[in-house]
């Protein structure tokens, strides 16, 4: 287990340079799918299949192939570096470091520290155990239908406007009348 | 040894043996079916096909093997190397991979009490052998994420080529494939609803008194059809369109890097079709009641089989389609109907 950990971890770390440190625009795409398929692995080390599969169909298998799809298509040539004082790769960076600390502060919500260094926190509602006794899939789809249903269509709503606009703006414009 | 231990080395053993069981297996498929084809199309246009080497030309694909292992491999000028060479490795990686959770047969229990009734899984005491190698709950979607993978090993193979041809074979490739991967989901889901698990196995076991395709003739057409454009047969191989594009994304290979893409196009055939086999053809079952089902394998076997030469057949039958027809059939008549295939299911399935 600590095995798999350690190489899915290593690669999901190597994709996440790969996309920044890259020079080549298909390139940064890539190492974007070796990033996600690691943290698919991830997530079955997490015992939750359900996402690590969705995680690639969705991410690795759909969105990115659309993006090397169109970097491909439209050839770009090597990115341009920027200096590494200006302005935008500054805020970039305190972006990351501020997004960094909450993140971290969430998932260390509940958690303790005890005195041998180890982590100590309680199981919550949805622990491994509980939701593979009623089923992931189940479990989830309940929660989406009932608990999350007003978020959950709120956000297909969003989906369908994007669709809807991504047609207008690439049909063809004729005179209305 | 603890007992914890024992049982991960025995998992890992297990799992090595079954891993290298499906390699053999399915690449000597491939090497037959290759073979099939031929003989196949040969009959379908008043051929004899190949018959010089072995009887009836049982050894041809050993042949063709040597032939291309030992084929120089030329490589164009100005490719992506890295890239080139990853994408055969890649298509064939990918199509093993999608295999290992189609259950061949039911759990065997080993030692154990087998669970109540004959249709279970579980095997409280003993060591339940699967016939998969990975038993999934969600065996299903992890065939569909592995094969949404299987693009990109086309895709790059194209793009790395540095070839006009390739690009485009490619580029249509991957257009056609997330196309239909959408109709061939929805058409997917159907059996699901009606099983009620992403397990292939509960899948199969759920189609004891009736297989799937009695009450999905609609999902078994549309998954048929959309399994057609997925693996890039006749009448949807745009991709590789001889007449316009040589021979598309693989154009620029030759030798056995050329062959990893011929055997992962195989393969994928064989994958489509056992999925085919197993979501609607109630996988190991015997095909009549008066048939022993203990014949699991042999009958799980012979239903891929069947599925495998319709394949054949429609590909030396059907002249290929004109590519914006292929789009158009897949979003506006492949993908409503599995839309509406899943809403009537889903209200029977509600009624219940």
């Amino acid at each position: 287990m600590t095995v798999i950990f350690g190489i899915a971890a290593g690669l999901a770390l190597v994709g996440a340079l790969g996309v920044v440190l890259s020079q080549r625009t298909l390139y940064s795409a890539l190492s974007l799918v070796v990033n996600m398929v690691s943290l698919a692995v991830l997530f079955l080390l997490l015992d939750a299949q359900f996402l690590a599969a969705v995680q690639i169909i969705v991410y690795a298998g759909a969105v990115m192939v659309l993006f090397v799809f169109i970097i491909a298509l439209l050839s770009p040539g090597a990115e341009e570096r920027v200096h590494p004082l200006e302005v935008r790769l500054l805020l970039g960076g305190l972006a990351a470091v501020v997004f960094t600390l909450v993140i971290g502060r969430l998932t260390l919500n509940g958690i303790t520290v005890a005195g041998n260094g180890r982590l100590h926190g309680g199981l919550g509602p949805f622990a491994p155990t509980v939701v593979n006794a009623h089923g992931q899939v189940q479990t989830l789809g309940e929660q989406l239908f009932t608990t999350y249903l007003l978020p959950f269509e709120v956000t297909s709503l969003l989906l369908l406007v994007a669709a809807v606009g991504a047609v207008y703006l690439s049909k063809r414009r004729r005179p209305l009348l | 040894m603890s007992s914890a231990a024992t049982s991960i080395v025995l998992a890992v053993i297990v799992a090595l043996v079954k891993g290298l069981l499906i390699v053999i297996v399915l690449a000597t498929a491939f090497a037959y079916m290759t073979l099939a084809e031929r003989k196949i199309s040969a009959r379908i246009q008043l051929r004899y096909g190949p018959n010089r080497v072995g009887p009836f030309g049982f050894l041809q694909p050993a042949a063709d093997g040597v032939k291309l292992f030992l084929k120089e491999k030329a490589a164009p000028e100005g490719r992506d190397n890295f890239l080139y060479l990853l994408a055969p490795a890649l298509a064939a990686a990918a199509a093993l991979f999608a295999f290992s959770v189609i259950p061949i047969d039911q759990t065997i229990c080993i030692g154990g009490t087998h669970g109540a009734g004959p249709l279970s899984a579980s095997c409280p005491g003993g060591y339940p052998l699967h016939w998969d190698l990975a038993h999934l709950n969600i065996g299903l979607l992890f065939v569909l994420g592995i094969t949404s993978l299987g693009v990109y090993s086309i895709f790059l193979g194209g793009w790395a080529s540095n070839s006009k041809y390739s690009l485009l074979g490619a580029l249509r490739s991957s257009a056609q494939l997330i196309s239909y991967e959408m109709a061939v989901s929805f058409a997917l889901i159907g059996p699901v609803l009606l099983a009620g698990s992403l397990n292939l196995e509960t899948v199969v076991n759920q189609q004891h008194s009736l297989w799937f395709v009695f009450l999905q003739p609609m999902g078994f057409l549309l998954y048929f059809t959309g399994a057609l454009a997925e693996t890039n047969r006749l009448p949807f191989d745009l991709p590789e369109a001889e007449s316009e594009l040589v021979a598309g994304y693989h154009t620029e290979y030759s030798g056995m890097r050329f062959g990893l893409f011929f055997m992962a196009e195989y393969i994928n055939m064989v994958t489509v079709c056992s999925i085919a086999t197993v979501m609607f053809l109630g996988g190991w079952m015997a095909p009549f009641f008066f048939l022993p089902n203990w014949l699991g394998p042999i009958w799980f076997v012979a239903k891929v089989g069947l599925l495998i030469f319709v394949m054949m057949w429609v590909r030396w039958t059907f002249p290929r389609l004109r590519y914006d027809r292929l789009m158009q059939f897949g979003w506006k008549v492949l993908l409503p109907l599995g839309l509406v295939n899943l809403l009537v299911t889903s209200f029977f399935v509600a009624l219940k």
